[in-house]
């Protein structure tokens, strides 16, 4: 493989295991422990491999302590792992290489690496001192950043002043300011409304678009990773759970489609008719007056479909995929059923 | 409120008070080194002056200062508080507001905390006063007369020094940074209260001062009474300086609460 | 040399922020002045009572505090909030965008945050100092003042490795905000000489907590009572506590990073 295509990062077996000290409530449990440790090993990361190419978005999907920024953070070289290997850009990240910190950012939601007290812009030429970024290339990067996230007068306010939407476009300018090659974004849209989200996001499509930076996103909120990762890894208890396409995702643990059918007229049912129509692996989610909602597996949707049209007055019948909200839901629950093994990456 | 009640409400604030002191112990041995370090540091130098005037200076021989530093630590740490650190933060990050919605006056939480505090320090304070008097060769042995007038003095002190400052702490409803007063304050305790030297050895003018202002009959006067330099007509005068600087505070407390209970409330929590 | 550059940078920065705040400036100056008086008035009560402390005479004496407001005023006005903003860093989680910049983490964290106010003690302290020279008409030649610089920038340097260490626990104790508080106590033991303490005390103040080589022995060194074995041992310990604070810094590090795990 020739350098270039050679992919970003690299992650083979990665793990972490925690040892955390365990403790009863109680005064005298208190006492026991200042002479007796009891520790109890947590593996935060239990075996990750992914490869990721160049120019790629790739979402981590997972519940909190699901161990996605505990990997990002390896990723980083924030955090030594407990054991595999990680090659990002082809360095090592937790040995913390310069030149390896020079080609990538590290934008935490919710939390401000900008000084709080002073204007945006002042804040912006410490990081400039610090990566030693030339003048004029400094001006061009800060107009790029204004326009693309619609900064205007922003930068000369100080970050307090500045509401939460507000100084996440500012952080993510601020790290941007280097030009990296490989993003990691943690959670960059948590607590944010719902039209800062939708901002964000399309910045990052649109920078990831222009620059061709490797970017890795974790979040617990599925509308970032449907709108900007066509590949998405889901991460559950320091294991990968999938990793591949988001359409995959759906078929891989809810083959199922949703039908929802208006009636003209009242249907009156005979006997077992409506069981009989829906079978022993569909379920009928909902019934109201003029309602029906089941969900049936994807196989039998045109079978079931054309036997519903057949023998039911039906005004309108629609056909929908899961939402993939619950289809996550019921993947961090336990309750995903697969349909085959994990595909390589 | 009835006093039986009351006794309850400390009882139970003991407990969880003593529970949660000990998890921030280490923040205890900090406060303790600077309530340790102060009076040792003027020992030191105050023994030192002795010495190199031939063993006597300023009424005082080298082992009288020894006692007279090592007991002040005592009463100092019996008397201290920290209310106005405690208020400036309340004010700041709204804390007040479930205080006041309670039906008890916050003082009685205050006041438990602060006496929780002091008797687990006791248990290193002690020991450290008695090694002070061992090792400077402390001139100490009073007698019970001594100790029968240190003991009201001491209590009208600790209950002088807990209201007055606990009064000029609500400060920190009008100022945003009381910190400034605190350690104005804290100067003036410093000067006034024989903290710096024995009260007898200030220039006359601001031993008037000092007679004039609370400071004293918080701590140089019952510090004088264990030491047995304190004549009975002093002893008398003590007293009621004591008594007197006490309603004053209690006054100005009711006043100042009250005011500032209506201000915080508007300025809003 | 960057560093250097990235100090003044700080400097900079926290200059135009705290310039924001003219009322700190005001309350700073009321500190200083609060802490000026209580040392002017120990040393007034006390040489009334004598003309010397353990040799130390009164304009000496002066010189000392003078040393004490300089340093307290040098320490104050970059390391100690820099060192405070470090563990905070560590207890909220900032300080991994520290650690993801492409620059010595131990400088940027040393350096980072200012309080550009407290140069009011250190002009106080040097007001002092001209003023206590000026009492003992000491013409301060070329050689006194280079033992007085020697003595003061080693000085800095054992309280800056110290203030590191004690910074650097918060790794392990991430609790323990008040840790600095020891040294500020510890530090007013430093406004009058070392030497009139008990040797344990004296030896505490030298070896434990470097009070000692931050005030005695630099005003030693203006006054004219510092002889070149000891300056030659508070520059050879500062450089250990240097390296000694380096590595503490870097196995800190380690095990924040959970390389040790």
């Amino acid at each position: 493989m020739s350098a270039e295509l050679a992919p970003a990062i690299q992650v083979r077996d990665l793990r972490k295991t925690y040892s955390v000290p365990e403790r009863e409530g109680g005064v005298r449990a208190a006492l026991v422990s200042l002479v007796q440790r009891k520790n109890r090993e947590v593996a935060a990361v239990a075996g990750v491999s992914f490869d990721v190419p160049r120019g790629e978005i790739v979402g981590f999907l997972g519940p909190n302590g699901a161990g996605k920024t505990t990997t990002l953070k390896m990723l980083a070289g924030l955090l030594h792992p407990t054991s595999g290997e990680v090659s990002a850009l082809g360095h090592v990240p937790w040995r913390r290489e310069n030149d390896y910190l020079r080609r990538m950012t590290l934008v935490m939601g919710q939390r401000n690496q900008l000084a709080w007290d002073i204007p945006v812009v002042d804040s912006f030429e410490l990081n400039r001192a610090i990566f030693r970024i030339p003048a004029d290339h400094f001006r061009r990067v800060v107009a790029e950043m204004t326009e693309l996230l619609d900064l205007g007068e922003l930068l000369k306010k100080p970050v307090r002043n500045l509401s939460l939407g507000e100084r996440m476009k500012c952080e993510i300018a601020g790290s941007l300011l280097h030009q990296p090659e490989v993003l990691f974004l943690d959670e960059p849209t948590i607590g944010l409304d719902v039209t800062m989200q939708r901002r964000i996001r399309g910045f990052i499509a649109a920078y990831n678009q222009r620059h061709g930076a490797t970017t890795l996103l974790t979040s617990h909120y599925m509308a970032d990773v449907e709108a900007l990762c066509r590949r998405v890894v889901v991460i559950h208890q320091g294991r990968l759970l999938y990793d591949g396409e988001l359409s995959g995702l759906v078929d891989r643990f809810s083959p199922f489609k949703t039908i929802v059918v208006d009636f003209a007229s009242d249907p009156e049912f005979a006997d077992g008719q409506l069981a009989g129509i829906v079978g022993a692996d569909g379920e009928i989610v909902s019934q109201t007056d003029g309602r029906l909602t089941l969900r049936v597996p994807k196989a039998r949707t045109a079978q079931i479909t054309g036997q519903l049209l057949a023998q039911l007055p039906i005004a309108d019948l629609t056909v929908e995929e899961p939402p993939i909200d619950e289809v996550i839901e019921r993947v961090f629950a336990g309750e995903a059923r697969e349909a085959e093994p994990v595909p390589a990456a | 409120m009835m006093i039986p009640g009351l006794a309850g409400v400390y009882q139970a604030r003991f407990k969880t008070e003593l529970a949660v002191q000990f998890q921030y112990r280490a923040a205890l041995v900090i406060w303790l080194l600077g309530l340790i370090l102060e009076p040792l540091i003027y020992l030191v130098v105050w023994t030192t002056v002795a010495r190199s005037q031939g063993g006597e200076a300023g009424g005082f021989s080298r082992g009288e200062f020894a006692a007279y530093f090592a007991i002040l630590m005592v009463v100092n740490h019996a008397t201290f508080t920290w209310h106005f650190w405690e208020f400036e933060w309340r004010v700041r990050h709204g804390f007040f507001s479930p205080v006041l919605l309670r039906p008890i006056h916050p003082i009685h939480a205050d006041l438990a905390q602060n006496l929780t505090f002091k008797l687990l320090t006791f248990t290193v304070v002690a020991p450290v006063a008695l090694l002070l008097l061992v090792s400077f060769d402390a001139t100490f042995s009073p007698s019970l007369a001594d100790i029968a007038a240190f003991a009201p003095a001491l209590v009208l002190a600790m209950a002088l020094r807990f209201c007055l400052e606990w009064t000029l702490a609500l400060a920190a409803f009008w100022l945003t940074r009381v910190s400034a007063i605190n350690q104005s304050y804290y100067v003036l305790v410093l000067f006034f209260s024989g903290q710096l030297a024995p009260l007898s050895l200030l220039p006359v003018a601001l031993r008037a001062v000092a007679t004039a202002l609370p400071f004293r009959w918080m701590i140089s006067f019952p510090l004088e009474t264990l030491l047995g330099r304190s004549s009975g007509a002093e002893l008398a005068i003590g007293y009621a300086a004591q008594l007197a600087w006490l309603g004053v505070s209690l006054v100005l407390l009711r006043v100042t609460w009250r005011a500032g209970v209506r201000r915080y409330s508007a300025v809003g929590a | 040399m960057r560093a250097l550059r990235l100090l003044w940078l700080f400097l900079r920065l926290g200059t135009l922020n705290d310039l924001q705040y003219r009322t700190d400036f005001f309350i700073q100056c009321v500190q200083s002045l609060l802490g000026l008086v209580t040392a002017l008035a120990g040393l007034v009560v006390v040489f009334d009572q004598t003309d010397n402390l353990r040799g130390w005479r009164r304009d000496e004496l002066l010189a000392l505090i003078g040393v004490y407001f300089l340093v307290r005023g040098l320490i104050d006005l970059v390391i100690r909030p820099s060192m405070e903003r470090l563990m905070e860093g560590v207890r909220l989680g900032t300080l991994d965008f520290t650690l993801t910049k492409p620059a010595d983490a131990q400088l940027l964290v040393s350096v980072r945050q200012v309080q550009i106010w407290k140069l009011v003690d250190v002009v106080l302290g040097l007001v002092l100092l001209g003023v206590a020279l000026a009492r003992l008409g000491n013409s301060v030649g070329l050689g006194t003042a280079a033992l007085f610089v020697v003595a003061l920038l080693a000085g800095t340097a054992i309280v800056y490795s110290f203030l590191l260490i004690l910074a650097t626990c918060a790794f392990w104790f991430v609790r323990l905000e008040n840790i600095l508080v020891i040294f500020g106590s510890m530090y007013e033991a430093g406004r009058w000489p070392v030497g009139i303490y008990p040797p344990w005390l004296r030896a505490a103040l030298t070896f434990l907590v470097p009070v000692a080589f931050a005030i005695t022995v630099p005003a030693q060194g203006l006054v004219g009572r510092l002889a070149w074995p000891a300056l030659l041992g508070a520059v050879a310990l500062a450089a250990a506590f240097i390296l000694a604070s380096r590595l503490f810094w870097r196995i800190g590090l380690r095990h924040y990073t959970g390389a040790s795990a």
